[in-house]
């Protein structure tokens, strides 16, 4: 258990958010009925707090959690995080100002507005919100049991620490979701900079005090494992195909389009966009305490007391807990907590907003704006109550895993979304089956090359090495997208009259 | 002629920081080491910044470029 120099800040800086979230409603005022208005924020945010939000976005319990656990580990294959974002960001820069542009012309809110539009398909643009809603749960998983484990080093040592640890996030989660309710994606913007400033300061002191207390960093690396220095030829393709899937994958993400559709312009999106790589030194400095630990005894000794499958996912908290002073440690160990209460409002919003539009709207066409923001703000709180059961009911192992099998899924739709804003020639039945035939295959990968067992590996071993199941499955769906609508098109040019 | 210029470059800004990062042999390696981490990890970190160079140069071509498009 903590002492209260730690709490005092922790509970003081975790209130100020709450303020902060519910202050949203009055920023930048708009008529929060509407649905843009809520869930885009009236499409008005500059340069800067799309960096932030997009920040918001991106990073979050991932950096904090689940690429330090992997590290911890599994080694340096983990660092794939690295190339990842900056790979990303360029796959962003080519897409997203021309999805945000046509959106703006066409009013879309989604991705799958865009689909619904462009290829006349009501079927498809249903599966891509279906898709989009089920790989975003497993993310939104994710940052509660980051959260979790920030509960889980505080209260580590008092006699009831799960039920304490619970009820905690439950108040958390009931505070989100009121004030996501009343403010939409502002509040959400609002604390998604005080969040990234409380982070960015752990990140510089992390760097500066942990390497200076294990003696530099040749030190921490001079009695660890090979695989913790560079990766194995074995791992080299795997690595690539991780980076490359991820990289594909995360645009792709409803939340990572409510974000960016919520740009003031496409000259804006682009600047920030450019900027977001260098966010991306924190989560390598936040990736290497995967390994620094090693080098740490007392946080070592205090992993120890974890069950193994475990430890991971407390690193980097109980770092923080045994490198810094108290006060200091309340600080930065709210910050990662608020760091995956951010995204997960925003990504349950993002879940609301295709449940609404893209799937009741279609059943029940004649709803009138007002309920349909009433369904949105419900269901975005539906969507996180969700999320939270299935933490407390699935393993925390298991949830990190599962957001693999998240990228899986959705790097599905980009035949659909990326290539359906460029290439004229597409057409809508073989995407469709491209669609089906890509998430059935991903899903068999996995479940094969996990021998039909709990989830731990997201990589299928091939004759070019062990690959990132996203990539094959994807390599897969964009033939049959690709081949299946030229021979449509051929048939088509055949059976017009001569 | 000056627009074919333009896109070739665009096209790098993009494409050379990419073929970096996924061509991983290129930094597989773990010296030579810097502040005793090996290359394997400082080489990306401090990559980040170049690639965000790449990408503000990108952003900055291509917002110039379309706002000359709308002045037309």
């Amino acid at each position: 258990m903590i002492g209260l120099d730690s709490l005092i800040p922790f509970v003081g800086l975790f209130v100020l958010f709450i303020l902060l979230g519910f202050y949203g409603k009055y920023w930048r005022r708009g008529d929060l009925n509407q649905v843009h208005e809520w869930s885009l924020a009236g499409r008005k945010l500059g340069t800067t707090l799309v960096f932030f939000l997009i920040g918001a976005d991106l990073y979050t319990a991932y950096t904090f959690v689940a690429i330090p656990s992997g590290m911890f580990a599994k080694g340096s294959l983990y660092f794939f995080a690295i190339p990842y974002v900056m790979l990303t960001f360029a796959v962003a820069l080519v897409t997203m100002p021309r999805l945000w542009s046509l959106s703006r012309e066409k009013g879309y809110i989604t991705a799958s507005d865009f689909v619904k539009d462009r290829f006349n398909s009501l079927a498809l643009a249903i599966m891509i919100a279906i898709t989009g809603i089920v790989a975003e749960l497993p993310y939104i998983a994710l940052q509660i049991v980051g959260m979790q484990s920030v509960l889980t080093v505080m209260l580590a040592g008092s006699s009831n620490a799960q039920t304490v640890g619970e009820i905690s996030l439950l108040i958390a989660f009931v505070i989100l979701a009121a004030f996501t309710y009343t403010s939409g994606l502002r509040g959400a913007a609002l604390t998604a900079i005080f969040k990234d400033i409380l982070i960015w300061i752990t990140v510089i002191a992390v760097i500066v005090v942990v390497p200076i207390s294990v003696g530099g960093f040749g030190n921490a690396f001079k009695e660890i494992k090979p695989n913790y220095v560079t990766l194995s030829d074995s791992l080299v393709p795997a690595y690539a195909t991780l980076v490359l899937g991820s990289a594909l994958a995360l645009y792709l993400y409803p939340h990572a389009v409510n974000g960016v559709l919520s740009a003031q312009s496409a000259q804006k999106l682009r600047a920030s966009t450019g900027l977001l790589p260098l966010y991306g030194i924190g989560l390598a400095i936040m990736a290497l305490m995967g390994v620094l630990v090693y080098a740490v005894p007392s946080a070592m000794n205090f992993l120890s007391g974890f069950p193994e499958s475990s430890r991971g996912i407390l690193v980097v908290p109980s770092l923080i807990l045994y490198s810094m002073p108290g006060w200091f440690s309340g600080i930065a160990l709210l910050g990662i907590f608020v760091g995956g209460l951010v995204p997960a409002a925003i990504m349950a919003m993002a879940q609301a907003n295709l449940l609404t539009r893209n799937i009741i709207k279609e059943i029940k066409p004649n709803l009138t704006p007002r309920s349909e923001i009433r369904i949105t703000k419900i269901s975005s709180t539906v969507f996180k109550f969700v999320a939270l059961g299935f933490v407390f009911t699935v393993p925390a192992t298991y949830a990190i895993s599962l957001q693999l099998l998240g990228g899986i899924l959705i790097a599905q739709i980009l035949p659909s979304v990326f290539f359906g804003m460029y290439v004229k020639s597409l057409r809508k039945e073989p995407l469709i089956a491209g669609l089906l035939i890509g998430i059935a295959l991903g899903i068999y990968m996995v479940e094969s090359a996990n021998n039909f067992g709990p989830l731990s590996s997201s990589l299928f071993n091939t004759t070019f090495g062990s690959l990132y199941i996203a990539v094959i499955a994807l390599a897969v769906n964009l033939a049959i997208s690709f081949g299946g609508s030229a021979i449509l098109n051929r048939k088509h040019l055949e059976d017009l009259p001569k | 002629m000056k627009i074919q210029v333009r896109h070739i470059i665009l096209a790098l800004f993009i494409l050379i920081p990419s073929a970096v990062n996924l061509y991983v042999p290129l930094y597989n390696r773990d010296t030579p080491e810097l502040f005793g981490l090996p290359f394997f990890y400082w080489f990306q970190t401090i990559w980040l910044v170049g690639c965000s160079g790449f990408y503000l140069a990108f952003a900055h071509l291509m917002n110039r470029s379309t706002q000359s498009d709308r002045a037309r």
